[in-house]
């Protein structure tokens, strides 16, 4: 059985499997066909497929009569950035972000230089479905052009976002483990253009992943065992596309990636009050946070399209889930990892807190996140049967099934990226994180046998 | 009328229309399926100066890789160049993207084998046989290769060219040349081979960017330029290239083109006159060539029109080649390497020039004389096929037929041949005799018995 998923922002597959030159072509065809010939960014991360995807993008691109500004290795941030810098009429990113080393994907940036939202992501579907794209002769043919210095334009874009004076002077040594993905070109000009002192780990664009690319506790080991050795002050790991990250304190505590987005939000929020949005599937601390600060909390279904989309149209400040990834709605609205490890170090410099006393600070909860396989035609048929587990429940279907109760709560979805259910579960209570989570699972594994 | 097809399958590669058949999905589904044929390993990627050229092989780049192949991207690069390179650097292969002199709107696809030689009929039919069936390798992720590339494609075959020839001979007449690179692809190489045989040259379109100052073949009346930058330069020799650097055409001291079908006569009795060995041709060459090799008494072999059949006689022929080619202005020195090179057949012509001290008005003067006409008459292959079988019937008795390809009928003081092109959807039609009056008489009288036919068929 081939794995692909198309989702509304781009499609992702098994490289040599669904993803094959022909279906990027066809969809790079049909993004090329949607902004009419109009120039496109194209950039990619280090997995050692990308080159194909991209040659493939090219290619599809040129033959629609689009200009494509080819970035080559760029973080998926850096190239929103870009499409919006450079008013070109999109762009595409090329990369499976947190997915292992046999998937990879397209993203599609529109204009502004967000996902596409839903309804854009329908048109270029529905023209990738009709087959019908643009063909230009000879003469009308877009041409690729090279560019150099886009990422200084981005980085001096950050440090004037930022409080750069004061993260200089709190000297901060830095950790970050770019995992060899995109963000290995990038973390020495961005130690530059905020003044840290960069330890880096994995720091070699060559797409050879030494853990899963997925910020995560279980992937923190290479960063924990050298946060005390080189006396460094905080620790990040990155996914390949650097859109989402997380933290690894001074005293060794790997965080989960639910720390992320409420550690940026219970500072940025003091002096920045407005509606913050995150998905069904993240935890309650931010609601904590958000609370605490007066700040509407607006909740979406999972993925950085539903949410970024939702933070320009509620007029959010900020936006975020419990993957790591954070939107900030006055710089650009992406999950921008820079941005989000740089905001972290300017709370630290600013508050003169120790990155363990800054989480210390937030409210504790326990979660359980849990995936099961399921045959694709099955997985949304099964998640909607759950409902049955929670008759005498109040269920929420915004996405997938949610039940909630005052101490805590349970989540079954469809997986956006793979032929997975994932269960996530919270409390404020380890074992009744667990105990939600597992009950669940029994329910489902039966469900599917 | 049957919509004309813009897309040409062949012994030759394949042939589209930017834009209409040729698009990135059936380049990268070709190159897939190369990839699968030659099972892995590093493979040559390379353009002509066709603006389309870049997005043609991107799409190959892709297929490639998706195939588990390395790609090596040489960019623009001469096709003689790219051919020498594909073997002298160990590639498993190479695909070049050209669609030779086709108009500008075209665009394809050239294969070639580990050995820098086209693909033989035979690998080409196995080869399509893969594209047919869809069924191409899929390497996983992990087994990715790394794209390569290489920015001084053409130095090896540089460096070979001015290690065959004569150049201290050569760099003695400090000759001045005007050459027409056509804004193809032999601009990169040219230059430099002129330099190393110590000549002055004037260039014209000479930035490989495929305007395409004129049109792509080097006929006669394409080159009124280069003429005109002969005499006013007083160049001793005027030399035109196609856009892949294959073919050479000849333009003399007085700024007379010399004909095209001359390239190969010039070199022909050039070689012939301090090598032994027999002459390769195709069946469409001129006349000239039997009566060049008659005075050495060397063979002539002829083939069916297409340079991989010329090659592959080329590769077999007994005696061995000295010297093979076609009348277009390809010409093959089998002893740099068996395929056609613009700049093997400079680098021969101008030693020729040295050796014999004479100019090439001269030389020009030397060979038999006579006048060829090829014209060109809308129509697919299957009608070429049913005209040949009426028009034989004609002539039967009259002439001695060849239909080894398409139909070629020897006359004593004349011959014509009719054959569909390998390349675009024309019958092509040439005729040759001893004068003007007589080619044009006999190309006009055969015009006609073909539209005649052709309006019954």
């Amino acid at each position: 059985m081939k794995l692909l998923k198309i989702g509304i922002s781009g499609v992702r597959g098994i490289v040599g499997d669904s993803m094959t030159p022909k279906l990027v072509m066809d969809f790079a065809a049909a993004f090329g066909t949607y902004v009419d010939s109009k120039p496109v960014l194209v950039g990619r991360d280090t997995r050692i497929s990308s080159p194909m995807l991209h040659a493939a993008c090219l290619a599809s691109l040129l033959s629609t009569g689009c200009d494509v500004l080819d970035l080559g290795l760029c973080p998926t941030p850096i190239l929103q950035y870009q499409v919006r810098k450079s008013k070109a009429k999109g762009g595409i990113s090329i990369t499976a972000g947190h997915n292992d080393i046999k998937w990879n994907a397209l993203a599609f940036i529109n204009r502004d230089g967000t996902y596409l939202n839903p309804f854009q992501g329908a048109e270029v579907l529905d023209i990738y479905h009709l087959g019908k794209f643009k063909k230009v002769p000879t003469d009308g043919l877009g041409r690729v052009r090279d560019t150099e210095h886009y990422a200084d334009e981005y980085f001096e874009g950050l440090r004037a976002f930022l409080d750069a004076e004061a993260i200089r002077k709190a000297k901060l040594k830095v950790v970050i483990d770019a995992c060899n993905g995109a963000g290995a070109n990038f973390l020495e000009p961005m130690a530059c253009a905020l003044g840290f002192e960069l330890i880096p780990v994995n720091n070699e664009p060559n797409g050879f992943f030494p853990h899963d690319p997925e910020p995560r506790p279980r992937n923190a080991q290479q960063v924990v065992s050298i946060m005390k050795a080189v006396g460094a002050d905080i620790g990040f790991l990155l996914n390949s596309d650097v859109s989402r990250i997380s933290v690894v304190t001074e005293t060794d505590e790997s965080l989960s990636e639910e720390f992320t987005f409420p550690l940026v939000a219970d500072e940025y929020l003091k002096d920045r009050c407005g509606p913050v949005v995150t998905n069904f599937s993240t935890s309650r601390m931010i609601e904590d946070v958000a609370r605490s600060r007066g700040c509407p909390l607006v909740r979406t279904k999972v993925g950085q399209s539903y949410a970024v989309h939702s933070l320009l149209q509620e007029e959010a400040v900020l936006a975020g889930e419990g993957s790591g990834g954070v939107a900030f709605a006055a710089f650009q609205p992406a999950f921008d990892g820079f941005l989000t490890m740089g905001f972290i170090l300017e709370t630290m410099a600013r508050q003169g807190k120790t990155i363990s006393r800054l989480v210390g600070e937030l409210p504790r909860y326990h979660i359980v996140k849990e995936k099961i396989y399921c045959p694709p035609a099955r997985v949304h048929s099964i998640v909607s049967e759950v409902k049955k587990f929670f008759r005498r429940h109040e269920v929420d279907t915004s996405d997938g099934i949610r039940v909630e109760d005052k101490s805590g709560w349970v989540q079954v979805r469809a997986s956006g990226t793979e032929p997975m259910i994932r269960i996530i579960a919270e409390d404020q209570l380890k074992n009744k994180a667990r105990e939600r989570a597992d009950e669940v699972i029994n329910f489902i594994n039966v469900l599917i046998q | 009328m049957k919509k004309r097809s813009t897309l040409k399958i062949s012994i030759s590669g394949v042939r589209g229309i930017i834009g209409d058949s040729l698009t990135p999905q059936l380049a990268a589904a070709f190159a897939q399926a190369f990839g699968t044929y030659i099972g892995g390993g590093p493979i040559i990627v390379g353009q002509d100066a066709r603006p389309s050229g870049t997005m043609i092989k991107q799409a190959i780049i892709s297929g490639l890789l998706a195939s588990g192949c390395q790609p090596v991207d040489v960019g623009i690069c001469p096709i003689p160049s790219f051919l020498f390179l594909t073997k002298e650097s160990k590639a498993s292969g190479g695909i070049s993207v050209t669609a030779s002199h086709n108009p500008r709107e075209w665009n394809g696809l050239k294969f070639i084998s580990r050995d820098g030689l086209y693909l033989t009929p035979h690998q080409t039919e196995e080869f399509l046989d893969i594209y047919h069936q869809g069924e191409f390798s899929f390497a996983e992720a992990e087994r990715y290769k790394t794209l390569k590339t290489e920015s001084q494609p053409a130095e090896p075959h540089l460096r070979k060219l001015l290690g065959y020839f004569d150049v201290d001979l050569i760099r003695r007449r400090k000759f001045k040349v005007a050459i027409d690179c056509g804004n193809g692809a032999g601009a990169i190489l040219a230059p430099r081979l002129l330099e190393g045989l110590g000549c002055e040259a004037v260039f014209i379109h000479a930035i490989p960017d495929g305007s395409f100052a004129h049109q792509p073949e080097p006929l006669p009346e394409n080159i009124r330029e280069i003429c005109r930058t002969v005499v006013k330069n007083k160049a001793d020799i005027g030399f035109v290239q196609d856009a892949d650097a294959d073919r050479l055409a000849i333009v003399n001291n007085k700024g007379e083109p010399i004909g095209e079908e001359l390239t190969l006569a010039l070199a022909a009795q050039y070689v012939l006159g301090k090598k032994k060995g027999s002459v390769v041709c195709n069946l469409s060459t001129t006349r000239a060539i039997d009566d060049i090799a008659a005075a050495r008494k060397a063979t002539v072999f002829r083939t069916k029109i297409g340079e991989i059949h010329v090659v592959e006689k080329v590769l077999s022929a007994e005696p061995e080649a000295a010297i093979a080619g076609e009348g277009n202005g390809g010409v093959i020195l089998p002893d740099v390497h068996p395929c056609r090179d613009s700049f093997a057949a400079m680098g021969l012509t101008l030693e020729y020039l040295a050796s014999s001290g004479s100019s090439i008005s001269t030389l020009q003067k030397r060979i038999p004389k006579y006048f060829m006409i090829k014209d060109k008459i809308e129509g697919s292959a299957e009608q070429a096929y049913r005209l040949i079988s009426l028009l034989r019937k004609k002539v039967e008795g009259q002439g001695k037929v060849n239909l080894l390809d398409g139909m070629k009928v020897d006359f004593p003081d004349h011959w014509i041949h009719v054959r569909p092109s390998n390349t675009e959807p024309v019958i092509r039609v040439i005729a040759e005799a001893k004068t003007e009056e007589k080619a044009k008489a006999v190309i006009r009288r055969l015009k006609k018995v073909i539209a005649d036919y052709l309006k019954k068929i």
